[in-house]
């Protein structure tokens, strides 16, 4: 799975790191950043529920 | 703001209309917003003002991610006591944009989880206040203090300034309840206007207020917040002393009541839910989840305001260029259309994406704050305070707009 952020639509939230801390984490401003686009595939229903938990839609996962 | 009790006329059924101020809107807002939600225009008025209120749920996140037409530029519709624009509330982007570069960091998640420790701390002071007591009231004695005494740690204001702020804070937001002895006996125009002229005061206080301080950091630097926006840079270039006073006046305006109304809205909540609350109790794991479902269920900041920058159509609803409306956030949170099961209480739902802190670019500055601080203080107060209920025979008093709740007597066994 691979999973990616649109930094055009990330404002902050910080839902992804804080419910899915081993895919996401947090820049200094406290705006996603993705740890690694290639998600371990023990780690692809965290990455999934740090995607749907985003108020803005910034994050995607796709097979791959 | 005059209460008035119309429980089953809100919406009005023949207008329409919804009236914000509601007595019943505040104290159990949810079966109002589902009517209104079942509406078959998007848009409906507000009564009294006439405002357009758009509350289902696609056309507010919608709303708020559009600036360019929805805009936060209303410093002067608003009356707040302010001089000028609060920063960076009442500015939209790409002005707004800078600021929020500069105060983001200040406000991330893990520069908020270093002040956990501060925060339990004083959480369980105040608990310590009243635990033996069997009793307390639980606006005064724990939901006003705890965010208040937060804010000042934050910006390293000294903490015997608490009772100061909340004056100040209680001149500008509700200027009526503050300073009750002002308005005795005043008709409805001069109650407007007394609270216009308490506004001004409170807002001149808060400007000279900051004012010394900025003067304190510049003799001495510290590493507070304070500290750090007096040596703080955009592009290269140091804020002025009025952008500093203009962000000093938004932190106290939003950061104090808000996180108040929400420790209120959940304990009153908790306290007439056994279930959920034990659940809670046995098991602190889900207190992030609560914290997030009662930010959606009960939506302490109901409504937030915005002035229509160019005409727009909702659902054929007109709004024209200048008008001011009401982003209904309340009900947007209770949305059948976007949230499953919108009216269950589900503290391990898996996906909330409740509004209760906005989105888009003005998405609360302080919502990491909020969200640490009410985590906290929902763990000490269910670790010290575990079986409690509202006071036989008492009713808590809920205040319209913000929902703080105002009286909220509690008890327990000792």
């Amino acid at each position: 799975m691979r999973a990616r952020v649109d930094l055009a639509k990330c404002v902050g939230h910080g839902r992804c790191y804080v419910l899915a801390p081993d895919v996401f984490e947090e820049d200094e401003r406290g705006y996603c950043v993705v740890r690694s686009e290639q998600v371990d595939s023990a780690l692809e229903s965290q990455a999934r529920l740090g995607q749907e938990n985003c108020p803005e839609h910034a994050i995607s996962v796709e097979p791959g | 703001m005059s209460e008035t009790s119309t429980p089953t006329a809100n919406p009005n059924p023949e207008t329409g209309e919804v009236s914000l101020f509601d007595a019943e809107l505040a104290r159990c807002p949810q079966p109002v917003y589902g009517r209104l939600l079942q509406q078959q225009c998007p848009v409906t008025r507000a009564a009294f003002t006439g405002s357009p209120v758009i509350s289902r749920y696609e056309d507010v996140a919608w709303a708020m991610r559009h600036p360019e037409i929805f805009s936060s530029e209303m410093e002067m519709q608003m009356a707040l006591g302010t001089e000028r624009p609060m920063i960076p509330q009442q500015i939209d982007p790409p002005a707004q944009t800078r600021y929020r570069r500069l105060l983001d960091p200040h406000f991330s998640r893990r520069k908020m989880e270093a002040l956990v420790p501060d925060i339990r701390r004083h959480a369980s002071a105040l608990i310590d206040k009243f635990v033996d007591r069997g009793e307390c009231e639980f606006d005064k004695e724990f939901a006003v203090p705890l965010p208040c005494t937060a804010f000042l740690s934050l910006c390293g204001l000294s903490l015997g300034d608490l009772d100061l702020f909340l004056k100040l804070k209680d001149g500008i937001i509700r200027p009526q309840t503050a300073q009750p002895e002002l308005f005795e006996g005043l008709a409805i125009a001069e109650i407007m206007e007394k609270a216009k002229t308490v506004r001004a005061e409170s807002g001149r206080q808060i400007y000279e207020y900051f004012d010394r301080v900025i003067d304190e950091r510049l003799a001495k630097p510290r590493d507070d917040l304070m500290g750090q926006l007096v040596h703080a840079e955009i592009e290269g270039e140091k804020l002025e002393r009025n952008e500093i006073l203009d962000i000093c006046f938004l932190l106290i305006l939003a950061g104090l009541d808000t996180v108040t109304a929400t420790l209120g809205c959940n304990i009153a909540y908790l306290a007439s839910n056994p279930e959920p609350r034990e659940s809670l109790v046995r098991n602190q794991g889900l207190i992030p989840g609560a914290v997030e479902e009662l930010l959606r269920w009960e939506t302490p900041v109901t409504a937030i305001p915005r002035v229509v920058k160019q005409d727009v159509e909702l659902g054929g609803f007109e709004i024209k260029t200048g008008e001011m409306v009401t982003l209904l956030i309340g009900a947007a949170n209770v949305d059948e259309r976007h949230f499953q099961g919108a009216s269950e209480i589900d503290f391990e739902r898996g996906r909330n994406l409740h509004l209760a802190f906005g989105a888009g670019p003005h998405r609360c500055l302080g919502s990491h704050l909020a969200r640490m601080e009410l985590q906290v203080a929902m763990e000490e107060w269910h670790r010290r305070i575990p079986d409690y209920h509202i006071k036989a025979g008492e009713k808590p008093r809920f205040s319209p707009g913000i929902r703080e709740v105002l009286y909220l007597p509690l008890e327990w066994e000792v």
